[in-house]
């Protein structure tokens, strides 16, 4: 086997171990969440959906977290939840640190109509 | 009298330019929040004057933290033995210093809980309220082009005062005019989350959008919790198909076939050309080794196509196989 082939094989297989915890649990048995979301290609939204996953499980490592913690939490979301958030985690809104901007924009503007328009 | 009759055209002047007044404030309010004006001036009869949920625990926020904070606010209230900092590995993001909504949803199922978003209306978010179930809101606290936003846990309202009482923060309990909170909730598209235990079902919930939150937490993994959910929405609505073909999934992977045979039995009574019913009852049987049985229900399930043909092929195949053998 030549070398060549050999890490195209690797590869291969670091995608398939990549995917694996995406995968449905059992064969055969239509998923509840097809069944309640079945669109008109199903098939087609189940293989997106793995890919899908394994994106935005990447998207959110690039984001700070690691790779076992990235996966538990897509695992945790629904097909619809993960295509929501594909290539859009900078866009969407991230609740953070309540009142501070609001707070510091609201002084500045008191401090600055005291001063200067008094 | 030369002064009255001076005071009675000023006085009339006054009283319509008052009157104005009142009409143009009454008009930005119903513009700026349309919400808290509908409620005010038509109250829902059903809906409690006043409610708070005081036994709803705090946890102050740490830096960046409110998403943590408010989603174990909630998780604790549901009998969850949870903390912020557990939730830190769950929902935080780093590098966006703040929590995602969709995670938001998606952790409350890692702890069994039935997590659903309601439908943007302030009324939807009172009731909850009113039913005893906190509602974690999405705000921007943020001014012009400045995002801020940030979660908080509303636990209590009052009508008549107009106001909203929330965890928030570093308060324990904030007292927020009810027409700025919906003013800085808008711009979430007045986002709120209930995460409410498997035997609950939240006040405003619609039929549809409900089973497929729990259809959310069995596919999560929580096949457990998912099934006590599937049985409790069963209890309301009976007839709804989808929710059995649910009930049986949870047996199925359990390894429990003969309940889940019974339930889809009862489901293929009532639709009789459900492909999904067909071909999960199938796999069951097959699983029970009455691959006879099942190969007659799967060639119904093929000749009725759709967009499952694909998986009931795969499983025809199975069943064929397993035949042979």
């Amino acid at each position: 086997m030549t070398s060549v082939m050999k890490r195209a094989l690797c590869n291969l297989l670091i995608v398939l171990m990549a995917w694996t915890p995406f995968q449905m649990a059992y064969a055969g048995v239509i998923s509840t969440d097809q069944a309640v979301t079945a669109s008109a290609q199903a098939d087609r939204a189940a293989v997106l959906s793995v890919i899908s996953r394994s994106d935005v499980s990447g998207q959110l490592q690039a984001l700070g977290l690691d790779a076992a913690t990235a996966k538990d939490r897509v695992a945790a979301m629904t097909d619809e939840e993960v295509r929501s958030l594909n290539g859009q985690l900078q866009a969407v809104p991230a609740g953070g640190d309540g009142w501070v901007i609001a707070a510091v924009i609201l002084i500045g503007v008191l401090i600055w109509y005291f001063w200067f328009r008094r | 009298m030369i002064g009255q009759a001076l005071l009675l055209p000023k006085n009339a002047r006054l009283t319509a330019g008052v009157f104005v007044c009142a009409l143009l404030l009454n008009g930005c309010a119903s513009l700026l929040f349309p919400q808290t004006a509908s409620l005010r001036d038509a109250r829902p009869a059903d809906l409690a004057a006043s409610a708070e949920l005081e036994e709803v625990p705090f946890f102050p926020q740490t830096e960046y933290q409110c998403g943590p904070a408010a989603l174990a606010t909630v998780l604790a209230h549901a009998k969850v033995k949870v903390t912020p900092d557990d939730l830190v590995a769950q929902v935080y993001v780093p590098a966006r210093k703040g929590s995602l909504q969709v995670e938001m949803l998606a952790a409350a199922r890692r702890h069994g809980l039935v997590s659903y978003q309601l439908a943007p209306r302030l009324e939807d978010m009172l009731r909850e309220i009113a039913a005893g179930t906190p509602v974690i809101v999405l705000q921007n606290l943020g001014i012009g082009p400045f995002d801020n936003w940030h979660y908080a846990v509303a636990v209590g309202y009052d009508l008549d005062s107009g106001e909203l009482f929330l965890r928030s923060g570093e308060k324990e309990r904030q007292v927020l005019p009810t027409l700025l909170h919906e003013f800085v909730w808008k711009k979430s598209d007045y986002w709120a989350m209930v995460a409410v235990p498997p035997d609950r079902i939240p006040a405003t919930a619609e039929e549809s959008r409900w089973l497929a939150s729990i259809a959310a937490l069995e596919r999560a993994g929580n096949a457990r919790a998912a099934r006590v959910a599937y049985a409790t929405f069963l209890k309301r609505w009976p007839e709804n198909v989808n929710a059995s073909v649910g009930l049986a999934n949870t047996h199925h992977a359990a390894g429990e076939l003969k309940d889940a045979e019974k339930v889809l039995r009862a489901a293929l009574a009532r639709q009789p050309d459900s492909v999904v019913v067909l071909n999960n009852l199938a796999q069951a049987l097959s699983d029970e080794g009455r691959n006879t049985e099942a190969l007659a229900l799967v060639e119904r399930a093929v000749a009725l196509g759709g967009p499952f043909a694909s998986a009931v092929s795969e499983t025809r195949d199975l069943i064929l196989k397993r035949i042979k053998r």
